[in-house]
């Protein structure tokens, strides 16, 4: 017990000095993080790497780091990567637009009438709690095979986050503003646009941030589902073949993709709410 | 002559399931041109109710509001802007988008109501700040840059509640003074709304001294210190001042302490 407690305070006494390095500058201690971070990722490649070429694991199971680059530039060379990441960034962020930013709409929308709102609450539960998994056959058979089907399937899968988050953001809304706002002589719509927007956008954006990986499941699954192209239907064909290294280039590619994504949305915060980084 | 606000026998309750709080009994009160008049109380005596009915925000269960002779309709006045504590300013606009928030609403070109908002800014050392986010300024200068929101829409009758509780004591002498001068310059109409004694006595003409639960007006008490100068230091230290400060305490005192703890002399 007491030497537990012992160690518990040890805990705390490192992390109060981990916290500021031998008094490094923030600037030089994220540089250092960065830094190991890439040393780690670079012995994990090696190790896997060599594993494979030594033959302690099965490249037939677990591919190889040179394997899986060479499936990429072969890819690249014929422009398959190109197009799947083509399709799939288009599917993304349309379904992506009509899903979350329609969503967060909506969901602000709303404000106007707690009726309204009252009255959607069960049905929206309801649609929020289907996965999306489950409902992308239905979603293939009613829009077809081709992209607008996956753009549906993307828009379902953030439909309903970005409608909630937005949702509470204008419920959060401080009456007091809204005086305000009324003391001026302001009409709801003016009340709505110059404080109500304004004042939930750090929820709306937080629930498009969610959205990236909502998006980028929903088209992966739709591609599964169905499909002539895109990162899914690369992941699938290979592994319908066995082909482990596809599988895991095709992974690579995904995870690249939610970065790039998860980059834009964050210009984008700054470029929408310029007083929070002010 | 008329006044400019004018209520008659304002009563209040809120009924929420059964219970129903009588919150103000029977007000009658009035403010008249370049008159600034305080309402004084302990808490609970429904100084917020009081404030959100004088503002048009609410409309009182009983009696009604007369703002330049027409009855108050539920609905804010143009002639009347209000100063809370809370100075809601809006994070995400400018000072200067801030201060014009008012004119937008109502319509003003932007321009325009630039123009009419740098003045202010000289008058009040904002200047330079006008492109600044709320989040850089001081607690003072955000007082002061909700005080210029609401001047520029040039109400006649100003309505202020605790406006300056959360300030340090020699700010708060500051912007009280600025508040006095500013006032008695363009002869505005001031209803204050505090717990501060010593703020309504400096401050005042005329002040309505509270009672709680339900709050009731106890005592209407007419200020003059015989000092001219608008620096609340100054008036704090007049001679008449100890004598109104002690006349309020009473009154208060009177109603809101235990029986054995009133030393009332």
């Amino acid at each position: 017990m007491s030497a537990q407690s012992q160690t518990s305070q040890g805990d705390v006494e490192a992390r109060r000095t981990s916290s500021s390095l031998a008094g490094m500058s923030p600037a030089r201690e994220t540089l250092l993080v960065w830094g190991l971070q890439a040393v780690i990722l670079a012995a994990c490649l090696i190790l896997w790497e060599v594993a494979a070429r030594q033959g302690w694991i099965s490249t037939f199971l677990f591919a190889s780091p040179s394997r899986i680059f060479d499936v990429l530039t072969r890819q690249f060379a014929s422009g398959q990567l190109f197009n799947d990441v083509k399709v799939t960034t288009m599917e993304t962020v349309l379904g992506f637009i009509v899903g979350g930013v329609g969503g967060s709409i909506i969901g602000l929308a709303l404000w106007y009438s707690p009726l309204v709102a009252r009255l959607t609450r069960p049905f929206i539960a309801a649609v929020g709690s289907i996965p999306v998994l489950a409902v992308a056959p239905l979603i293939i058979i009613w829009f077809g095979t081709d992209i607008t089907s996956k753009v549906v399937i993307v828009a379902f899968s953030c439909v309903v986050v970005s409608l909630m988050s937005s949702y509470s953001g204008a419920q959060q809304v401080d009456q007091d503003e809204i005086n305000l706002m009324r003391s001026f002589g302001a009409t709801r719509n003016q009340i709505f646009l110059k404080v109500v927007v304004p004042s939930s956008m750090t929820w709306v954006i937080s629930g498009l941030k969610l959205n990236i990986g909502f998006a980028l499941i929903g088209a992966i699954v739709g591609e599964y589902i169905s499909s002539e192209s895109g990162v899914g239907h690369s992941i699938l064909v290979g592994s319908a073949n066995f082909a482990i290294d596809t599988v895991l280039a095709g992974l690579l590619v995904v995870m690249i993709l939610v970065t790039c994504f998860n980059a834009i949305v964050r210009v984008l915060e700054r470029w929408i709410l310029p007083w929070k980084y002010a | 002559m008329q006044a400019k606000l004018e209520a008659r026998n304002i009563s209040h309750s809120y009924t929420s399931n059964r219970n129903v709080a009588e919150v103000l009994r029977d007000l009658n009160f009035h403010a008249d041109e370049n008159e600034f008049i305080s309402f004084v109380g302990p808490s609970g005596c429904g100084k917020s109710t009081l404030f959100n009915i004088i503002a048009g925000l609410l409309t009182p269960t009983g009696g009604e509001v007369r703002i330049q002779g027409e009855t108050s309709t539920g609905k804010p006045h143009p002639s009347l802007g209000y100063v809370l504590q809370k100075d809601l300013l809006l994070p995400w606009r400018t000072i200067m988008d801030n201060v014009i928030l008012g004119l937008e609403v109502r319509g003003v070109d932007r321009k325009t109501a630039v123009e009419r908002a740098r003045p202010l800014f000289e008058d009040y050392n904002l200047k330079g700040r006008e492109n600044d986010y709320p989040s850089a300024l001081s607690g003072g200068m955000r007082q002061r840059a909700a005080l210029m929101r609401t001047l520029v829409m040039d109400p006649e009758i100003l309505l202020m509640d605790e406006a300056y509780k959360a300030l340090d004591y020699p700010l708060k002498i500051a912007l009280e003074s600025e508040l006095l001068e500013t006032v008695r310059r363009l002869r505005k109409t001031v209803i204050f709304v505090t717990h501060d004694i010593e703020e309504a006595v400096t401050l005042s003409d005329r002040v309505y001294v509270m009672k709680a639960r339900p709050g009731q007006i106890i005592k209407e008490i007419k200020v003059d210190l015989g000092v001219e100068s608008t620096d609340v230091q100054d008036r704090r230290m007049a001679p008449a001042f100890n004598h109104y400060y002690q006349l309020i305490w009473k009154s208060i005192a009177q109603q809101s302490l235990p029986a054995k703890n009133r030393k009332v002399a």
